[in-house]
């Protein structure tokens, strides 16, 4: 297999995001201030300096590149999985809750990160549990500081401690 | 003199010093827990003033703001998160000791740096804060977009690996600087019609998804998901000797001056201190190829620096009015709820109030520095709890405090967005450090920049013809084209041989 040079696809990419950026600062609508040189010249100099330094460093450390993978393929599975719970927990604090959703995932990230390694199963369920419930009634009962309380629940009229 | 025995006697009440050293203490801990910090302490605390006398307020305040700031490097050092932006440049060195088992060795160097910074930098506040104050109204924003140019370049021009890489992460961070509406005219600009960037992107996502996610899932997708081992022998006692002050000597006064300096130039803050006085000892070392590997005098710098910035940052607030960093913004409101002016007459029409202040800053650090020493041994047991359980909680508490602290969702999705961001740049071998520092300052660069043209009527010249200005713009030219330069003379030379 062709091994790929990190450093092309790198300024490829930003490259991409310089001409991205740079379209997006054409349709900045110009606020006539005498004097100054307006809310386009940062994005564009932003642009600019990504475009040429992304050719410079193709240029100077793309030869350098020695084309070793960054993760192997157990490697890419695990970055998954770890970040497909990431999202999960963010979609479960919106949908049920802040509470039960960091007791639910506390328990999942704590199953995940074990690896090969056992893990006591009773203590990791405690844990998760408390560890949710003290920041959850610390931060809405103690500090006064709101968090997700799920949309599920205000749906059906229930209301969460 | 009379002010400050005044002060003591109200600090020496015990409802005022058992509620000031509560507070620090409180402090120290939000700040060593990623995502949260000092700052939040003190916005919950605002409400309560209300009720409370204006000593005692202060008291906890003042105190809150001391134990933010001091704590916030024991998290840099023991699992590579700082607490908060003013530790960033600790977890270069700070971790590494940690996983080379020098974690106490490094938590000492972290409590006794911030216990000097603070001091130290109270002290100066105390005696010439008037005049320091006079120097930073003499700057006008030429002079502080130079500076900020010149931070920035300083940074990427020290950063290991490829200089171009590391101005293209410095443009990115600019460019995420621009997000939401422009200081200027208030223009927005790529919001994409959404509310919640309109007033740019949040701090906190970027510090907690370009360390906290995108350590976790990289470590885990590394299989590297070892502890490290602390040398239980370290763990007792002071933990530095003579020689330790005496080898860092020269790098705690640049850095402090640096943290000072910074602190007290409006605007400014511990975030961009101690990036610039890790660059600055980088360079000032004998062995500079060190840095990062867990070297001692990276640690000094960074927390010498920071903690610099908290008498700094009281300077212009005190004297002018005018906030030095975010915290001490909250510290001007709760001012204001209590019907004093801050200002340059605010010294002269409560001398008693302005002691008090200088003295808690001291007192509160003199305090949390006895705490941290007699409990220093208990911190690297954190390093004890399996990686699993430790990391699987931080990622909660990331996500939790990336929403507290705009009270929304998107806060979490963008802590995601920037834990990617951080992932692709670690496999493009990028540094993050770069684009972390333009991010802070960018939009500072641009709006200093705009006004100076407006002052100067369209003239950009300016910059250049000032003649503080100009030797900021000389450095931050060399910092960049410098390395490029010294490499190609050691080609020239090894060539010869």
């Amino acid at each position: 297999m062709k091994k790929m040079n990190r450093t092309y696809l790198m300024g490829t990419l930003a490259l991409l995001l310089a001409a991205f950026i740079a379209w997006q600062t054409t349709m900045i609508p110009e606020r006539m201030v005498s004097n100054e040189p307006g809310p386009k010249l940062f994005p564009f100099i932003s642009a600019g300096g990504i475009a040429v330094f992304a050719v410079l460093s193709m240029i100077f450390d793309g030869p350098k590149d020695d084309g070793k993978p960054y993760l192997d393929k157990a490697g890419w599975i695990r970055m998954l999985i770890i970040i497909v719970e990431v999202l999960f927990f963010c979609f479960m604090m919106n949908f049920i809750g802040f509470w039960i959703a960091a007791m639910m995932c506390l328990f999942l990230f704590f199953w995940t990160l074990k690896g090969d390694k056992k893990i006591n199963i009773p203590f990791a369920v405690i844990l998760a549990i408390g560890l949710a419930s003290i920041c959850y009634f610390g931060f809405t009962r103690g500090f006064h500081i709101p968090l997700p309380s799920g949309t599920l629940w205000k749906s059906v009229g229930i209301k969460m401690p | 003199m009379e002010a400050y025995l005044n002060a003591l006697t109200t600090l020496s009440q015990p409802t005022n010093f058992i509620m000031m050293y509560l507070c620090a203490l409180v402090g120290c801990i939000l700040g060593a827990i990623p995502g949260l910090n000092g700052g939040l302490g003190i916005t919950l605390l605002l409400p309560i003033c209300f009720a409370l006398s204006t000593e005692l307020s202060f008291s906890m305040l003042v105190a809150m703001f001391v134990g933010g700031v001091s704590g916030s490097f024991i998290s840099a050092v023991l699992i590579g998160i700082p607490g908060s932006a003013s530790s960033v440049a600790t977890c270069y060195d700070g971790y590494p000791m940690t996983k080379k088992g020098q974690a106490a060795k490094a938590l000492s160097i972290g409590i006794t740096a911030s216990f000097m910074g603070t001091a130290l930098s109270i002290l100066v506040a105390m005696m010439c804060s008037g005049a320091i104050a006079d120097i930073a109204l003499m700057l006008g924003p030429w002079e502080y977009f130079s500076l900020c140019l010149m931070a920035i370049t300083m940074v990427v021009g020290l950063s290991n690996g490829s200089i171009y890489k590391g101005l293209l992460s410095a443009f990115i961070g600019l460019f995420l600087s621009c997000v939401g509406g422009d200081l200027v005219t208030n223009q927005l600009r790529f919001t994409f019609n959404n509310s919640n960037l309109y007033g740019g992107i949040n701090m906190v996502c970027l510090l907690m998804g370009l360390f906290a996610v995108q350590q976790v899932a990289t470590s885990f997708a590394k299989g590297d998901q070892k502890m490290p081992e602390v040398d239980k022998s370290t763990l007792g006692g002071f933990g530095l000797t003579l020689k330790d002050f005496t080898d860092n000597a020269r790098n705690i006064v640049v850095s402090f001056l640096i943290g000072l300096f910074i602190g007290f130039l409006p605007g400014m803050g511990a975030g961009i201190s101690n990036l610039i006085a890790y660059g600055q000892a980088k360079k000032m070392d004998k062995h500079p190829e060190l840095f990062g590997t867990g070297y001692e005098p990276g640690v000094w710098a960074t927390e010498v620096s920071n903690n610099a910035g908290v008498g700094g940052a009281l300077i212009p607030m005190i004297s002018l009015g005018i906030p030095g960093d975010a915290t001490t913004v909250l510290l001007l409101s709760a001012m204001t709820i209590k019907g004093l002016q801050p200002g340059p007459m605010f010294i002269q029409q409560n001398p008693d109030l302005a002691a008090l202040i200088f003295l808690i800053v001291l007192v509160s650090a003199i305090l949390v520095f006895i705490t941290e020493v007699l409990t220093k041994r208990w911190f690297p047991y954190l390093l004890k709890a399996p990686y699993h359980y430790l990391f699987g909680s931080i990622l909660v508490l990331c996500l939790m405090g990336a929403f507290t602290s705009t009270t929304s969702m998107f806060s979490v999705y963008l802590v995601l967005g920037f834990g990617a961001l951080g992932i692709i740049m670690d496999a493009f071998k990028m540094p993050t450090t770069p684009m972390m520092l333009s991010f802070i300052l960018g939009g500072k660069i641009e709006s200093y920049f705009r006004m100076g043209c407006s002052y100067a009527r369209g003239d950009m010249t300016t910059f250049l013809t000032r003649p503080i200005s100009l030797i900021f713009i000389l450095i931050a030219v060399f910092s960049v084209i410098g390395p490029v330069i010294t490499k190609q003379i050691k080609k020239a030379r090894s060539a010869k041989v």
